[in-house]
């Protein structure tokens, strides 16, 4: 008597059998066994477990979603409710982040700059900023960008002041706000001028300030 | 999928997780990295693609949460994006990546109760299936996949895949039967169905 094959009996997990092929597998004693094998199989494919994935696994999507964009810092504007944050505020963020980058000399010294930046407008001198060619043009630069920093700083603190109407920091919520702006900006700062050592205590400082202010904010409202 | 009981609820979480809120993403890897890596590491059958795989599939996720309107379970959605980042990226190489190495001995395997020996044979034969079947096996006998989403999935015909599923089996049986043979002949404990 010739056996069904492995396949006919593959097939016979879930799929109903000719009436030959019930016949012979009523007879076989071999092709029953094998057939209960091969259902035995697929019962513990489908039982098979879930793997957990290798360790550091985290970390590279981590890295990947934040290089695209599709992951914020730790939630920090929403926890706070930041994420209300009125326009005219992230409007004077950008703007003193625009102020701080490399290309800002070029666009406000050219004679097309936009007069709407108003007092936020930078000397001309910052212009040099990214085209010094010894150490100590570039030195002159790097203060110059302090300076016009600072200045923007002070007028975008103003700008709080006066359309919102409350003194930013004075609770922990603004202070956050103005905390995160300063740290971003300080961040753009010390990566145009990654050896001045001004910005980079200004910069330690900034992140300490945050994190106190961070735990203070999280002491009073829990997330989730 | 178990579910928690305390924080926030799933659509909140995805809802946050779509805004690239780094805690909920966090939160939802957390709860599903398992079976999202079980599925790309299965179809994969390799363990270095499986990383670069099951990347993919979170990162397409991501991408794609502020599109997810709760038709379907997340995991459910999830599970889908898994599988066909997988099986593109399976196809965009003209051949598997060649092992190194030896095939290792066992995956890591969240512990869920069974035979555990069992489960190893299980995956290192699924390793060592021909793709076209591995990857109709591992989607209908291991997902649950019908041949016509199957089809639907690979774009071929519920007929081929059926005959691909049947084939895999048969295959899956010869290599389970050769391991066991080789495991009786070294000492070590056997497994047979």
């Amino acid at each position: 008597m010739e056996h069904l094959n492995t396949e006919i009996l593959a097939r016979l997990v879930d799929q109903t059998p000719q009436p030959e092929e019930a016949a012979h597998i009523a007879e076989c004693e071999a092709c029953s066994a094998e057939l209960e094998a091969i259902r035995s199989q697929t019962d513990a494919l489908r039982s098979l477990p879930e793997i957990r994935a290798p360790q550091g696994d985290w970390h590279g999507l981590e890295a990947r979603l934040r290089s695209e964009g599709l992951m914020n810092d730790p939630g920090r504007f929403r926890r706070i409710g930041l994420a209300q944050t009125p326009g005219w505020m992230r409007a004077a963020a950008a703007a003193v982040l625009f102020l701080s980058g490399a290309g800002a000399g070029a666009l406000l010294t050219s004679p097309e700059a936009p007069e709407s930046l108003g007092d936020l407008a930078m000397p001309s001198s910052a212009a040099t900023f990214a085209t010094s060619t010894s150490v100590e043009a570039a030195a002159t630069a790097v203060r110059v960008a302090e300076q016009n920093y600072v200045a923007a700083i002070t007028r975008y603190q103003q700008l709080l002041i006066s359309e919102s109407g409350v003194e930013a920091g004075s609770d922990p919520m603004s202070r956050m706000a103005a905390l995160e702006y300063l740290a971003t900006v300080s961040q753009a700062a010390v990566r145009q001028a990654p050896g001045d050592p001004y910005l980079n205590g200004f910069l330690v400082s900034v992140l300490g300030e945050r994190e106190a202010t961070a735990q203070l904010v999280a002491s009073r409202s829990n997330w989730y | 999928m178990k579910e928690i009981s305390t924080g926030p609820s799933e659509s909140q979480l995805i809802r946050l997780a779509a805004d690239g809120d780094a805690r909920a993403i966090r939160q939802l890897y957390d709860r599903y990295s398992p079976r999202v890596y079980a599925v790309v590491r299965r179809i994969a059958g390799d363990d270095d693609l499986a990383q670069d795989y099951a990347q993919e599939a979170w990162i397409r996720a991501i991408r794609a949460l502020p599109t997810f309107r709760g038709d379907a379970r997340f995991s459910t959605w999830l599970h889908r994006i898994a599988v066909n980042a997988a099986l593109q990226a399976l196809r965009k190489s003209e051949t598997r990546k060649k092992r190194e190495g030896p095939v290792p001995e066992q995956v890591p395997v969240a512990p869920r109760g069974g035979d555990a020996l069992l489960q190893q044979r299980l995956e290192r034969a699924l390793d060592e299936l021909p793709y076209g079947m591995r990857r109709v096996l591992i989607l209908h006998d291991v997902e649950g996949y019908t041949h016509e989403e199957i089809g639907d999935t690979l774009g071929v015909t519920s007929g081929t895949s059926k005959s691909q599923l049947f084939k895999a089996r048969a295959k899956m049986r010869d290599m389970l039967t050769a391991l066991d043979g080789a495991a009786q002949e070294s000492g070590a404990e056997a497994w047979s169905i």
